[in-house]
Parts: C-alpha cells; structure tokens; sequence
C-alpha cells in the first residue's frame, strides 16, 4: 500500500511540479475544444453540402471524408507540422495538432449526420415541402432539429476519441498534458505525474459527456 | 358519361384544370394522359386499384412528382410551368399524407404554426392565434401542447388537417388519409373531412373509403390503368356502374 501511495501518489512530487502540469492541462482543454468547436460544424457544413447533390463537389466531400477516416491521426499531424511548410505554410505545434484532428473529426461526424439525415423519413421532407417550405427552410427546421438529436450519441463518442488525440501532440512537442506529465515521469522516475494527468483528463471529459446528456435531453422530444 | 359536377354545391369556377397528364417512373408509364376538372367547392373523390395511379396523379398537382408530360392549373396558375414559384403555388395547395407525417419534434400546435410563421410570416401571437383555430375545427384544441406520438393516430391526421387546412389553401388534396389508421379511427378523421366539404373546401380525395365516396363526393373519378375510366356522381360510379371493370371493383370494396 506505501508503495502504490509512493508511486502514484506522491504528493510531494504533485505540489512540486503542479504549475507545469496545470499548463500542460490548460492546453489538452484548448486543444480538445477547439478540434471539436471545429471539427462538428465543419462536418455539418459537409454533410449539408453534400446533400445538395453537386455532382464534382460530392466527389470532393466523399474523398475528404474517406481519406481523413483512413489515415492515422498521427501521421496527419506529423504532415501537417513537416509537410506543409514545403507548401509555405508554417504551423505552430498546437495549430498543427488541432488541425489535423479537427479534419479528422469533421470527416466522421459528417458520415454521422449525413447517416442521420438519411434516417428521417421522406414523408417529413414532402410535409414540409407542401405547406410551401423551401428546401433550405425543410432543413433548418424539420430535418436537422431531427437529425441533431440522433446524431448527439455517435458524435459524442467520435468526439472524446479524436480529442483524446490530442496527446499525439507531443510528436511535434506540444506541451500538452501527457507530454508534460510523462516527461516528469521520466525525469523523477515516478509515475505519480501521470496519475495526475488521468484525473484531469477525467476531470476535463466527465462534464462534457454529461454536457452531451443533458443536449440529447433538451433535443429530446416523445417517442412512440 | 357525365363530365358535369353532379351537384349544386360546385360552381362554374375551376380551380384545379389538368390536361393530358402523363407520368412515367423510368420505363413504366404510371400516368396515361389524364384530363380532369375540378370546380370551386367540389369535392371529387378518386377510387381505383391500387396501382391505378390515383396517388400519382394526385401528387402531380403539388409537384411533389414530377409529371412527364401535360398541363396542370391550380386557381388559374400553371402548375407546371417553367418559371413558377412553387413555393408559393405549394402553400395554395394543402396536402394530407397517407402517412401522416407530422413532425415529431413539435406539439401539434408547432405543426400547424410552422408554416404560418416561416412561409407565410405571420408573427408567434398570430400564428398561435390561427393554429389554434384551427386545432379546434377538427376537435383538438385541447391537445394542442401534445407531441405527436402522445396522439393516436387518428388524432395525429387531424392535426395534419388542421396544418394544411391553416393556410387557407385554395384546394385540399387528400391522399389516402385514413389507410394507415386502424379502423376504430377512420370515422373521426373522415368527419373532419365532412366538415371541410362544409366550409366550402375544394378537396381531390383519394380513397379507398366507398362510403365515403358515396356520402360526400359530389363526383367520383374511377382510375384504371393510369387514365380515368370514367367519372360521374356516385350514384353512377359507384351505385349503378357501366363498366365490367368497375363492377368488378365495387364489389370487391364491398366484401
């Protein structure tokens, strides 16, 4: 039981390297929002674009969505540091992380609306267009309030998962929080660092998947 | 046969004209020329089998299909030209679905308000105003915070009346609305529809409802084939029929 305490949590060592931890977490908390304050809408954006039917525009979005599913995360993340300079565009560490992962993102969470807007059912596009509503209008309000909420569920799992990519950031030395809290384990040779670093990373996705709850709740409406 | 509306209830103004209506999904001419008039205040009910093309046909009206070939006017407007606002025609041609169609995410009052406030652009006060007016004509007003699958489904088709019935169209098109209630519900909703005839609504039913047909309908239209085999009052279509085929089809409705 010491030796568990003395290895895992070690409060000494805890207070001692805190600040840096903290920062560390407050970059992970960055990283994550923004891949998913990007990576959703974009993935809306695609998937109503896609249902406008443009012939080359779909094989467009069809290639980016299958592509950005297939590649690993990692490897996006490192062309996006390495590769694109080459092409005259510099990124920061951090910028390149996020936008590799909010690309990634956005490509699943279209095939999850365009999954979603195929649910529901024609009749409810042929009501609305009847009482003289546009297509634009159909959408906006009787597809895509439909659509959200059935959509919250897989969104919120691809979510957490790509966010979690956000420790492959210290490939290209983001100092986020595994990169930092690992270092201290390597340096202190003790793991309590990254005991930390599992809390938080509780701490920061717990009350986003109660957050995606109480959203699915509010879009909920009854069901027979 | 007779062409004439059968009763004093419809006027010499017509509000739905089609002329050489065809039809075809891919290979399969579904619509083989259908010509039909229907007066302001007529209520013309469409029988035949099931393939005939009576729902086709009257889809075409909205647009909601495409028609092939022939012309379409609605209050004097051609449905099927090339530069016509169908969004505006749409409004002016109320529709109710065999399957029903309501949306599921709004109270029955949300259904009927929609269109109002997002088409027509009354304000929320007036818009509820109305919806709930209308709730009321078919009986509802006291479901109208109801979600639709609180409701059973043939108060769910009334909702649905009331929604396209909030718009004042100039014609109501009914496609099959009562084939998918269980039949305990048919009789309110074919009630309401009674009461629309009543207002003076011009309605196209389309139905497998005889009784109905027989009650209510100042024609009937008998589709066979994609075209109309004939077309009379009741009492000619359905009572005494001229034709083998179509005997053949009252009796079958009859068992």
């Amino acid at each position: 039981m010491d030796q568990i305490v003395r290895y895992f949590f070690d409060f000494q060592l805890m207070s001692a390297y805190w600040p840096d931890i903290l920062r560390g977490f407050l970059i992970t908390v960055q990283m994550s929002i923004l891949t998913v304050v990007i990576g959703i809408p974009l993935g809306l954006v695609l998937a109503v674009l896609r249902l406008y039917g443009i012939r080359p525009l779909n094989w467009l979005i069809i290639f980016y969505i299958d592509f950005f599913r297939s590649i690993p995360q990692l490897v996006l993340i490192v062309l996006a540091y390495f590769a694109l300079p080459y092409f005259g565009l510099v990124l920061e560490p951090f910028t390149a992380t996020v936008l590799a992962l909010a690309i990634v993102l956005s490509a699943f969470a279209e095939e999850i609306f365009w999954a979603g807007i195929n649910a529901v059912s024609k009749g409810q596009w042929e009501a609305g267009r009847s009482t003289g509503l546009s297509f634009t209008k159909t959408l906006a309000y009787i597809i895509l309030p439909q659509v959200v909420r059935i959509s919250i569920p897989p969104l919120t799992n691809r979510a957490i998962g790509i966010s979690k990519g956000t420790t492959l950031g210290s490939v290209v030395a983001v100092p986020e929080l595994l990169n930092v809290t690992s270092s201290i384990q390597s340096n202190v040779a003790n793991p309590t660092a990254l005991t930390v670093g599992a809390l938080l990373f509780l701490l920061l996705f717990l009350p986003f998947v109660r957050f995606t709850r109480w959203l699915e709740h509010a879009y909920s409406h009854p069901r027979s | 046969m007779s062409a004439q509306p059968a009763t004093t209830a419809a006027s010499s103004e017509t509000i739905v004209s089609i002329e050489g209506l065809r039809k075809s999904f891919g290979e399969v001419e579904v619509l083989r020329g259908v010509d039909l008039r229907v007066g302001k205040g007529e209520a013309v009910v469409i029988v035949g089998s099931s393939g005939s093309g009576k729902s086709t046909c009257l889809r075409c009206i909205n647009r909601l299909e495409e028609p092939t070939a022939g012309t379409i006017r609605v209050g004097g407007q051609e449905v099927t030209g090339p530069k016509v606002d169908l969004n505006l025609l749409r409004r002016r041609i109320g529709m109710v679905f065999q399957g029903i169609h309501l949306y599921p995410h709004k109270t029955a009052l949300g259904n009927v308000t929609l269109a109002l406030r997002k088409v027509v652009g009354l304000g929320k006060d007036e818009a509820e105003h109305k919806a709930r007016h209308h709730l009321e004509v078919v009986g509802l007003a006291h479901k109208a915070d109801s979600y639709p699958a609180e409701l059973s489904g043939g108060q769910q088709q009334r909702v649905g009346i009331a929604r396209a019935m909030a718009l004042e169209p100039q014609v109501m098109l009914f496609d099959e609305p009562t084939s998918a209630l269980d039949p305990e519900l048919v009789g309110e909703v074919l009630n309401v529809m009674v009461r629309t005839k009543e207002m003076g609504m011009t309605m196209i039913v389309v139905t497998h409802e005889m009784k109905f047909a027989r009650d209510v309908a100042d024609r009937v239209v008998f589709m066979d084939h994609g075209a109309i085999l004939a077309e009379g009052t009741p009492q000619e279509i359905l009572i005494n029929p001229q034709h083998q085929r179509i005997r053949d089809f009252v009796m079958r409705s009859h068992s």
